[in-house]
């Protein structure tokens, strides 16, 4: 398994009167070349749920191991490698540092990982291709249309080539064009054989996963697999 | 990840927020300038004084001195006792000052800018004022004594009426009476210009009856002003110790109110210009207080700017994290960033502090001030570590939380 999660608590303010269980003994597995969409309404621990799988967050209790080995017990260097080259996030948020260009932002993981200059060349090159953005690589965040912002975040999370990707709501600030637009993207890289995670409230946007894990108050109500159309 | 990547990144982020960077950098600019600027300054203005006060003469003794008695020649006695206690003293010599219209040819002290002070001395003027004779010769007891029509002139003085010619020999007016120019002295005065300590001239004091003839009005009649210029700061003061004996022998004592020979009071020179060193160390101590409260608000725009930045910077933190950058490599990324803000701020604040300095010393003190270096190191190092400190703040605090607490910050 790539994915394990075992009996997952993640508390705030325990033992309080305001105390909050987003995630409330959460157990699931994702296979390697999966393409699971995770779904719950807002509130639901969807969220948490990917910050946990994705190393952005630890939970409370309970155990998570990723490629076989146990996440909470990693060092901040490791959880940084693990988070550089195991996983790709896109945000809904596109979370790219406005002040550098789309080249840099997608450069960025790849100097973290120490690449030559050179071969992080051809990998954001290759990255920005991918995502169609090739001739708008020297513009900064701000001078972008959401959907291009987003293509950045995308590149970014597929330039170290990651085994998964993860994304949360990576639809929520676009519009149905350029959201679909992002989702094909998503069907190509799972077609290529990476693990997707799909993180949505959207029902119509889970239909295209094969796989639907359902949410509501920080549990996994629903698990279930589906023929889709695309495949 | 290398030290060049990481500096390449800092470079990056400097230049992409250009804007706040210069913001950031202009604290520490002006709290560096204007400490360096002001201190500067306080310190040439002391120089500068201590420098006019010692051309002026130290070790000199003012003395004031009147008699009710008929009888005494106040000058010549202090004269004869000045030469008793030569190994003390240097000399004696009236301090008066005479105004009148001093011509030659067609120049007129009346239509000069810098008219020259024309004083009555004897023949120890110029020792008692640190002249030195340049051109002719100085005053002599016998000129004094016969009341010769002479005049010896100071450097600047010279020039007023003389320009380049040569000035000895020819005749000077002072209200219509005559004076040959006999000499003149050589410039000591470099500070100032205009009214220079060079701009004076020097005639017997016993001309003062051929002004009151020729005037019909009393000039200097009675001498009430003499300077005794002492050989050292210890001389001057048993010269004063026996000065004022030897005055109130002739005067009484001031202390009696009944006293009805004369009044007189002597004091050294050297009060002054210890009250005068006291002064300026207030001074520096106010224009330093002043410094350092600049610094202090320099420190505070840097501190404000540093802290306002945390939000925005926390969120990138969060987003570094997020995409694996580990820690270590955050908080020296940001080391990095905020010393080369501070460093290169730093610099152009000791470049525009040395300016300002140069700039603003020639115009008040009428030449160029070198700022200390020390004040110059240590403004540098409060200013830069200030800005160091408080822009490492939020990296390490940012770097330390979970990747998603961070990205939550907005």
């Amino acid at each position: 398994m790539l994915i394990e999660l075992k009996n997952a608590y993640k508390i705030y303010n325990e033992g309080e009167e305001s105390e909050v269980r987003a995630l409330n003994g959460v157990t699931l597995s994702i296979d390697r070349g999966e393409f699971a969409a995770i779904v719950g309404s807002s509130g639901s621990g969807k969220s948490t749920l990917m910050n946990i799988l994705g190393c952005l967050d630890i939970p409370t209790y309970g155990e998570y191991h990723l490629d076989g080995e146990d996440v909470t017990e990693l060092s901040d260097k490791k959880l940084s490698f693990v988070r550089n080259k195991q996983i790709g996030f896109i945000f809904q948020g596109f979370n790219l540092i406005p002040a550098l260009s789309a080249r840099e932002n997608v450069e960025l993981p790849l100097i973290y990982q120490g690449l030559r200059a050179s071969w992080r060349e051809t990998l954001v090159e290759d990255a920005l291709s991918r995502v169609d953005l090739g001739n708008r690589a020297e513009h900064r965040p701000t001078e972008m249309s959401g959907g291009q912002q987003q293509r950045v975040a995308i590149a970014r999370a597929i330039a170290t080539h990651p085994p998964i990707i993860m994304a949360d709501e990576p639809t929520g600030n676009l519009d149905s064009k350029t959201g679909a637009h992002v989702l094909t993207i998503l069907q190509k890289l799972y077609r290529e054989g990476t693990t997707i995670i799909l993180i949505t409230h959207d029902n119509n946007i889970a239909a295209i996963a094969p796989r639907v894990i359902r949410v509501s108050d920080g549990r996994i109500v629903e698990d279930y697999r589906q023929e889709v159309d695309w495949l | 990840m290398n030290l060049r990547q990481t500096l390449k990144i800092a470079f990056k982020s400097i230049g992409a927020r250009k804007g706040r960077s210069f913001l950031t950098m202009l604290g520490i600019i002006i709290g560096l300038a204007s400490v360096i600027t002001l201190v500067s300054y306080a310190k040439g203005e002391t120089q500068q004084m201590m420098d006019y006060l010692e051309s002026m003469g130290t070790n000199k003794i003012s003395v004031d001195a009147y008699s009710y008695q008929e009888n005494i020649n106040l000058f010549d006695d202090l004269y004869q006792y000045c030469l008793q206690m030569d190994t003390l003293v240097n000399g004696v010599t009236p301090n008066a000052y005479y105004s009148g219209k001093i011509t030659f040819g067609a120049k007129s002290s009346y239509t000069m800018d810098y008219s020259p002070d024309l004083y009555l001395g004897g023949d120890q003027w110029s020792v008692c004022n640190n002249f030195t004779i340049e051109k002719g010769r100085d005053l002599t007891y016998l000129d004094i004594q016969e009341n010769h029509q002479v005049v010896v002139l100071g450097a600047d003085a010279a020039t007023a009426f003389f320009d380049y010619a040569d000035p000895l020999g020819k005749t000077m007016y002072v209200d219509g009476v005559p004076f040959t120019v006999i000499g003149v002295y050589a410039k000591k005065d470099f500070l100032n210009e205009g009214y220079t300590l060079d701009n004076v001239m020097v005639i017997p004091y016993t001309d003062s009856r051929v002004l009151t003839i020729a005037n019909s009005y009393e000039v200097g009649s009675d001498m009430t002003n003499f300077v005794v210029s002492a050989k050292s700061a210890e001389a001057t003061q048993q010269a004063v110790t026996r000065l004022d004996s030897f005055l109130s022998g002739l005067l009484g004592d001031m202390n009696d109110p009944m006293n009805n020979k004369g009044y007189y009071n002597v004091y050294s020179m050297n009060d002054s210009i210890d009250y005068a060193t006291e002064a300026s160390a207030s001074q520096q101590k106010l224009l330093g207080g002043i410094a350092a409260i600049s610094l202090l608000v320099g420190g505070i725009g840097i501190m404000n700017i540093m802290l306002v930045t945390v939000t925005e910077r926390t969120r990138e933190i969060g987003i570094r994290k997020a995409i694996g950058a580990q820690r270590k490599s955050i908080i020296v990324q940001f080391l990095i960033e905020a010393s080369l803000l501070c460093g290169m701020g730093g610099i152009l604040g000791i470049l525009v502090g040395y300016l300002s300095t140069a700039v603003y010393c020639k115009l008040q003190l009428g030449y160029v001030v070198l700022p200390d270096a020390s004040i110059t190191g240590l403004a540098f190092l409060v200013s830069v570590v200030l800005g160091v400190v408080f822009g490492l703040y939020p990296a390490i605090k940012a770097s330390g939380l979970q990747p998603v607490d961070a990205l939550r910050t907005d």
